[in-house]
């Protein structure tokens, strides 16, 4: 028994999410989604937990709030200045400080966690992609025992795969 | 795709929703009116006893609470065209649109206010020359009387044209990009624009004069923002209380449109905090004297300064933090309890705005004050029950709405 890769794909994204939702239901093998465009019932067909950039952004937005403590703190007592007889250490102004690097390092980390996440770049191509993934079809692609291709394939079909490719796994 | 789904809302819209049965019973409205009597009783004796500037000043902050609440669901409602909101289809436009009737009775209570001026206004006893040509009785009630009638009729223009069938199908049209109706198009960003410069006209002329030598260009803005998120607590609140009464199935048991009022309740209370900070940090940087003092007697001294934390923490600490998560933004339990408190925040805040210029060492509320603060609860509920009742309608009808249609 050998494992093969079935390559279908589909003109449209309810229907690529409803193969995708029959994938799942039968548990056979495991398998790859391309899309050309962001798809919300693709996402949802795959149930996909929610991501943990959202961690990183909060990781990012603390050490931003301790960066700017750091440097107000730090340069305040580096260059004593009494101003308008205020006291040395002066929060209002401080808090701009702090608010605008969280923002900022928030943002950083977070576009850097997404791109840590989602593999970017990328230094090879997904085995199975084709060109028209990134342009008007949707892709599925299996990976299964042979002796089960059969069955997926007609999963595919009904669904509404418009063309469906064998081919082996190295 | 076998049906029409274009053709199926508009049949749907075409159709008007049943008839439902009143929100509130007579009893409600037995108990507001009841709350009204004992607010005017409360009212007539405490002038008659001599104490008119405990009256007056609870007379003052409930007329600013409640039109602002009323004003600002009008504005809401013109937001959510302008924005092209269809979250909660025709539903959240009549929730912005139903505390609008007592615009007019807020509009006839502020000439009320005329009889009230040597007890509210410092400078109608002791005038300030250089201000006088703003400051003084006539001007003060032509302009501010315009202004709140002008604004009244914008939005009663509004309201018809939003409650007709065109705009209706539009708010409920879930598949295509137009434009709402025309009409709407011109009068929601005359009510939008009008807001900001009635209700700056407002606080400048009701709320800074109190203190008649102080100044802030941006407490305008910021006491609008106040009134704007009022309305929208007060909608949010409006929608957990219809959501247990109306039965199953109606649009407020949708987990989405509630998590849809906690955003907008979480989003504008972080506006307002945004712009009191502002304004705290420009007069704090400057340091002048004729500035800081307005927030010196509020926030540093006895008795003020507990009612202005607790200002902070009921319109921000506590809706920033409780709302936070998306699971509590959508528990109406948690979002109704923050909307709840907010309300009873930014009431305090219109309190603390004003009553410390008119009496700084002791705050004046007791039974009077609760009293007549009741009375104009009650008149603002009285006047909400038709507009609530066309909330019901449209919750109840089974409409389709934006969020539905994914």
């Amino acid at each position: 028994m050998s494992t093969i890769a079935i390559i279908s794909s589909f003109a449209d994204d309810a229907q690529c999410a409803h193969a995708i939702e029959e994938l799942r239901a039968a548990q056979v093998g495991d398998f790859n989604t391309f899309s050309p465009i962001p798809s919300h019932r693709i996402e949802h067909a795959i149930g996909r937990k929610k991501s943990p950039v959202r961690w990183i952004v909060l990781m990012g937005g603390i050490s931003g709030i301790l960066t700017g403590l750091a440097i107000t703190i730090g340069t305040t007592y580096e260059w004593r200045l009494d101003a308008g007889g205020k006291p040395l250490l002066s929060w209002p102004p401080f808090i701009i400080i702090c608010f605008e690097l969280m923002v900022l390092f928030g943002g950083i980390f977070g576009f850097l966690g997404v791109l840590m996440l989602s593999g970017i770049p990328a230094t090879e191509i997904a085995p199975g992609y084709n060109g028209r993934f990134g342009e008007d079809r949707f892709g599925i692609m299996v990976r299964c025992d042979e002796a089960e291709a059969a069955r997926v394939e007609s999963m595919m079909r009904e669904s509404g795969a418009e063309e469906i490719v064998r081919e082996g796994v190295q | 795709m076998s049906t029409n789904p274009k053709r199926a809302h508009r049949e749907r819209a075409a159709a008007k929703p049943q008839a439902v049965e009143s929100v509130a019973d007579m009893t409600l409205q037995t108990v507001a009116g009841a709350m009204i009597a004992i607010g005017v009783i409360a009212f007539a004796s405490a002038l008659i006893r001599g104490a008119a500037a405990i009256a007056w000043e609870a007379y003052l902050v409930n007329l600013l609470f409640f039109l602002g609440v009323a004003q600002g669901g009008v504005v809401a409602s013109a937001a959510f065209y302008l924005t092209q909101a269809k979250w909660g289809g025709s539903t959240l436009y009549r929730l912005g649109e139903a505390f609008a009737p007592f615009l007019w009775v807020g509009f006839f209570l502020f000439f009320g206010l005329y009889f009230g001026r040597s007890a509210i206004f410092p400078w109608v006893t002791h005038p300030i020359a250089q201000k006088a040509a703003w400051l003084n009785t006539p001007f003060l009630f032509a302009r501010d009387g315009i202004g709140l009638g002008v604004m009244a009729a914008a939005s009663f223009a509004f309201i018809r044209v939003s409650r007709g069938d065109d705009a209706r199908a539009w708010t409920i049209a879930t598949d295509d990009i137009e434009l709402p109706p025309h009409s709407i198009r011109v009068l929601a960003p005359l009510v939008a624009v009008l807001f900001a410069v009635v209700y700056t006209l407002i606080s400048f002329d009701l709320v800074m004069s109190l203190a008649p030598v102080w100044r802030s260009t941006l407490f305008g803005w910021y006491f609008f923002a106040g009134a704007f998120w009022s309305a929208l607590t007060a909608m949010a609140l409006t929608a957990v209380v219809l959501r247990a009464r109306l039965g199953e199935n109606n649009l407020f048991t949708n987990p989405i449109v509630m998590h849809d009022f906690g955003k907008m309740v979480f989003a504008f209370s972080v506006f307002w905090v945004y712009l009191v900070f502002a304004q705290y940090i420009v007069i704090w940087y400057g340091d002048l004297p004729v500035e800081t003092f307005f927030i010196v007697q509020r926030v540093h001294h006895m008795p003020w300064s507990p009612l202005s934390v607790a200002c902070l923490a009921l319109i921000w600490l506590i809706p920033f933090t409780a709302l936070m998560s998306v699971r509590a933004k959508k528990r109406p339990l948690i979002l109704g309890s923050v909307a709840g408190l907010g309300l009873v925040g930014m009431w305090l805040e219109r309190y603390v705005l004003v009553v410390p210029s008119l009496s700084l060492d002791a705050i004046p509320f007791g039974l009077t004050q609760f009293l007549i603060s009741i009375a104009f609860l009650g008149a603002f509920l009285i006047s909400a029950v038709p507009g609530l009742n066309r909330v019901a309608q449209a919750a109840t009808s089974g409409e389709p709405f934006g969020d539905g249609a994914e």
